[in-house]
């Protein structure tokens, strides 16, 4: 990501690129050391690189945000799962659900950030696409509904 | 379980917070992309938390074993609720190790399936144990939230000492009243000849000497040497201990402790023990195989404990020491207090024994000349004092790497042959 706001970016490239390197290098110091709280700062400062080269922009969305938000997210959770203090190896199933969770949620944001980005650019994408993204945004409300359905009777269980 | 939040929740909050102020200060729907995935985790994990339900059982497949032997432990768990993840540690006290399977370990419990996690132990050490305290801890599928909880299903284990082996055992000088192995000195039914008498109205016909009778014309019997028991006491010095890594001297007194016991029951002996030092623990002698187990079971819970008290025999309940009885001493004589009680002992009559555990090979030599004349100094107060048990008649081995158990008690009884106990 770091690497794409300094090639992508016209301006300014110098300050982009120092402000990604040192979120990369808050990263990897949170890695090394096993810091779970320096961590978020370290993708703060590879997301403000990026946030600059969008301010420094020509107003048009980037097309490519949603693959970059999902490699956002699944490198976050990767950072987060190698620092768990764990000296000892889990199932071979724990960590093969864990990835395809991963990669799960990887796509998903791609996709529903795909859908989303394509409403709220406003471009004339045809009424299929826009179909789409109200049905993906209606989507997700319905998941969150359901959900906070659901805990609600869970917690009625442990109240009883 | 106690619920904690884990540092990635706060992180993810935040991250989503951040993203979103950014978008709408910079007006960039794209952050709104980056921000969303955390929030959306974050809000679902708060959502769908909840206190997993879980049974846990321990089985173990014995309660007592031998030093060095596997045991097998099976963890059974009935998960009410799912868990994605499950961090399971079974505690083992030191003596216990994993030989075979994980410990810790994490697993994934499906709501309703029951699971077994089962685990091989190796017993290194003797002792009384209880096994069976698990740390659980779970975790969502973002691990967003923690439960922890200690499940205690402690069930005791029993590690006896294995047994040092010994060829011949030493014979006591005074036999009881009961019937036994040992050839008595006082004449009755019997087997071993002791002398023969005249006839007198009773004695028994088979027990005629004919040659005798034909020699001198008139009847001559045999006298025979009874067979009895002897009581013996295993006294063991638990006053201090020589330790250096995982060896000691206390665990090859407790090995040899045992064997000597199992031994003499199995001759018909009575046989008691004494563990005299910071505390006190006695068993009455007595016989067969439920003497044994009582006997290492009140091994098992022998320590050293520091004490600086002044320990007398009088302590000891008299029944504990049986007029007559042989004492085997096992001692690494690194306490005065253990060799006067010894020599008390001694000379209140007792036909007294001294196995002396060598502590010399766990004792680090330190360089420097002050020091050495220490060490010096401190193996000719060991030789004075085993010179005292010499004088008082008492017979002193020592075993150590070198030499086995058998090869000591081979020592002692080639002194007591030599020896003769005079009675002032």
């Amino acid at each position: 990501m770091v690497t794409y706001s300094a090639l992508v970016g016209d301006r300014l490239v110098a300050v982009v690129t120092a402000i990604g390197c040192g979120g990369l290098s808050l990263t990897a110091l949170a890695l090394v050391g096993r810091w779970p709280s320096l961590l978020p700062w370290g993708f703060v400062g590879v997301g403000a690189g990026y946030a600059v080269v969008l301010s420094l922009g020509e107003g048009t969305v980037d097309a490519r945000a949603p693959l970059l938000a999902a490699a956002f997210f699944i490198a976050a959770e990767l950072s987060f799962w190698s620092i768990e203090r764990r000296s000892w190896r889990s199932e071979g199933q724990v960590v093969l659900r864990r990835l395809a969770l991963l990669c799960s949620a990887g796509l998903a944001t791609a996709i529903v950030g795909g859908l989303l980005l394509l409403v709220a650019s406003g471009r004339g994408v045809g009424l299929g696409y826009e179909a789409a993204g109200v049905a993906a945004a209606v989507l997700t409300l319905a998941v969150i509904a359901f959900l906070v359905r659901r805990s609600r009777v869970l917690r009625g269980d442990e109240l009883a | 379980m106690t619920r904690s939040a884990s540092p990635k929740l706060g992180a993810y909050a935040g991250l989503a917070a951040l993203g979103l102020l950014a978008a709408l200060v910079l007006r960039l729907p794209e952050l709104v992309l980056f921000a969303a995935p955390f929030a959306l985790v974050a809000a679902v994990a708060a959502l769908q938390v909840r206190t997993p339900r879980i049974d846990v059982e321990v089985e173990l497949d014995r309660e007592r074993t031998l030093e060095g032997d596997l045991l097998d432990v099976s963890l059974r768990f009935e998960p009410s609720d799912g868990t994605e993840r499950m961090d399971v540690l079974l505690e083992l006290p030191p003596g216990l190790e994993v030989e075979e399977g994980m410990n810790p370990s994490t697993l994934r419990l499906s709501e309703g399936e029951e699971r077994v996690l089962p685990l091989r132990l190796r017993s290194l050490r003797w002792g009384a144990f209880r096994v069976g305290r698990i740390h659980l801890r779970a975790h969502d599928p973002f691990g967003m939230f923690r439960h922890e909880a200690v499940i205690d299903r402690r069930q005791p284990l029993k590690v006896y000492p294995t047994q040092e082996a010994v060829r011949d055992l030493l014979r006591p000088s005074e036999t009881q009243v009961f019937s036994g192995n040992h050839v008595a000195r006082q004449k009755a039914e019997g087997i071993e000849f002791a002398d023969i008498r005249q006839f007198v109205a009773g004695d028994r016909i088979r027990h005629v000497n004919w040659r005798a009778t034909a020699r001198r014309g008139e009847l001559w019997v045999n006298e025979h040497h009874a067979e009895r028991n002897a009581d013996v006491v295993i006294f063991l010095d638990v006053f201090a201990e020589a330790r250096r890594g995982g060896r000691s001297t206390l665990d090859p007194a407790l090995r040899a402790a045992a064997s000597l016991a199992a031994r003499y029951l199995r001759q018909r002996d009575r046989v008691g023990f004494v563990s005299f030092g910071g505390t006190l623990n006695w068993l009455l002698p007595s016989t067969g195989a439920r003497q044994l187990y009582r006997i290492v079971d009140a091994m098992l819970d022998t320590q050293i404990t520091l004490s600086y008290a002044w320990r007398d025999l009088v302590v000891i309940p008299r029944r504990t020491l049986p007029p007559q009885a042989l004492v085997l001493a096992l001692t690494p004589l690194l306490d005065d207090r253990a060799a006067t009680a010894l020599l008390d002992l001694r000379a209140r009559g007792f036909d007294l024994v001294v196995i002396e555990i060598s502590p010399l090979e766990l004792v680090a030599r330190m360089r420097g000349e002050e020091r050495e004349i220490a060490y010096r100094l401190w193996r000719l107060r060991r030789d004075a004092v085993r010179g005292r048990f010499e004088r008082a008649g008492v017979p002193v081995a020592v075993w150590n790497d070198e030499s086995s158990l058998a090869a000591a008690m081979e020592e002692v009884g080639a002194f007591r042959r030599r020896a003769r106990t005079s009675r002032v």
